[in-house]
């Protein structure tokens, strides 16, 4: 059965795809079931602004506890919104060189059903932070329909760290908004 | 033209005035709350794995070192044998090390910390600051993040250890993300108050784990 997600989540795709304005910067975009590593250039040149769907990337880690307890919340969203415009990727900041780390991040993706586009940043962890402009994880970045960053969540101020119900609310209000 | 380029530039100067005004005065580069200068929060009563209990009252040191940590983090472990070579080396000097943990979960919870600190040979006060008081007014949100206060109890450095944050492999082996550590940010700023050199960055980036606060929202 859980074979057919990434068939059922590619169609979806293809799908959502055919339904925008501009289908062709999101058909580029497969899905992938498993952890793929993309360097940095190659996630600004592909995946960073993709128009016509909103896009929802959470960056996450196997070290970080935080990020496994949020990720459910993510895969219940992807289930929830999958149909309706909006497009699920995770971005693993595991040590690329830690073979037990990435195999802990597979296996992880593979028992929460993470049937959309994942990612492992390929790039030296700390360059990585650095480039994407991220203090830590988790962190959810939020891109509207017309490609522009609309919202970036995270924990970086105490008496603000963002929350489920947060990202919930940012993927209404741009689901509401007409184009 | 002239009119014009003087205008535009008076415009800009108010504009630039009232952006500033609305920047939070506290904000540094990588801290939301507080900046270089601010005091050290009051704290009382963190019970420590001694079995004793601290209050920012009890330092009497001229320097005061505070490091957030978490036992559950790999960024810590990959740290924690550097932190403690430093406090070694610092031994006799007049600077106190005080190790923080703030994360309510049970693995960074007091009785962990213990075992933790007695595992690793923790050789400096390790504290649980479990009201999560001190760790939000400094605005502590990774781990491991050092902030570094003077005779004043003023900040004068908050950051990174050193250059090349570490994390602990899941092999055990300590990756240095940077190469071997060049830049001794800690040290350094402990050694200007003491008297030797100069304090050459006050605020670096923190690398870490998250330090989880519970919301009152």
């Amino acid at each position: 059965m859980n074979q057919r997600i990434p068939y059922l989540a590619a169609l979806v795709f293809l799908l959502a795809a055919g339904c925008s304005r501009q289908p062709r910067d999101i058909a580029a975009a497969k899905p992938a079931p498993g952890l793929q590593p993309i360097t940095f250039e190659a996630w600004q040149g592909k995946l960073v602004g993709a128009r016509g769907a909103i896009t929802v990337v959470d960056f996450w880690a196997s070290w970080c506890a935080p990020c496994l307890e949020r990720f459910p919340h993510m895969v219940a969203l992807h289930e929830r919104y999958k149909e309706s415009g909006v497009r699920f990727v995770s971005v693993s900041l595991d040590d690329r060189d830690d073979k037990g780390a990435i195999e802990q991040a597979r296996s992880f993706l593979a028992r929460q059903n993470a049937a959309f586009e994942n990612y492992l940043m390929d790039e030296n962890i700390t360059d990585a932070f650095q480039k994407l402009d991220l203090l830590s994880i988790p962190a959810v970045l939020i891109y509207g329909r017309d490609g522009r960053l609309r919202y970036k969540l995270t924990g970086d101020d105490p008496n603000r760290q963002f929350t489920n119900e947060d990202v919930d609310r940012a993927i209404e209000t741009l689901l509401g908004e007409t184009g | 033209m002239m009119r014009h380029g003087f205008f535009r530039t008076a415009s800009a100067g108010l504009i630039l005035s009232v952006l500033a005004a609305a920047v939070p005065m506290f904000a540094a580069k990588y801290n939301t709350i507080v900046d270089i200068g601010a005091p050290m929060p009051q704290f009382s009563n963190l019970p420590g794995t001694d079995g004793k209990i601290l209050s920012s009252s009890d330092l009497k040191e001229s320097v005061v070192v505070l490091a957030f940590l978490a036992n559950h983090c790999p960024w810590v472990r990959g740290t924690e044998q550097d932190l403690i070579k430093l406090v070694n080396d610092f031994r006799g000097k007049d600077v106190r090390f005080v190790g923080v943990s703030v994360n309510r979960r049970a693995d960074d919870a007091l009785e962990a910390m213990k075992v933790r600190a007695a595992q690793l040979g923790y050789n400096f006060t390790y504290v649980y600051d479990e009201s999560q008081e001190l760790g939000r007014k400094l605005g502590a949100t990774r781990t491991p993040e050092f902030f570094v206060f003077n005779k004043e109890r003023r900040l004068v450095y908050m950051g990174l250890l050193h250059n090349s944050p570490a994390s602990m492999r899941t092999d055990g082996t300590i990756n240095y993300t940077k190469g071997a550590p060049m830049e001794f940010y800690v040290k350094d700023a402990v050694n200007a108050l003491l008297g030797e050199g100069q304090i050459a960055n006050e605020e670096t980036r923190p690398q870490g784990c998250s330090i989880e606060y519970a919301q009152s929202r």
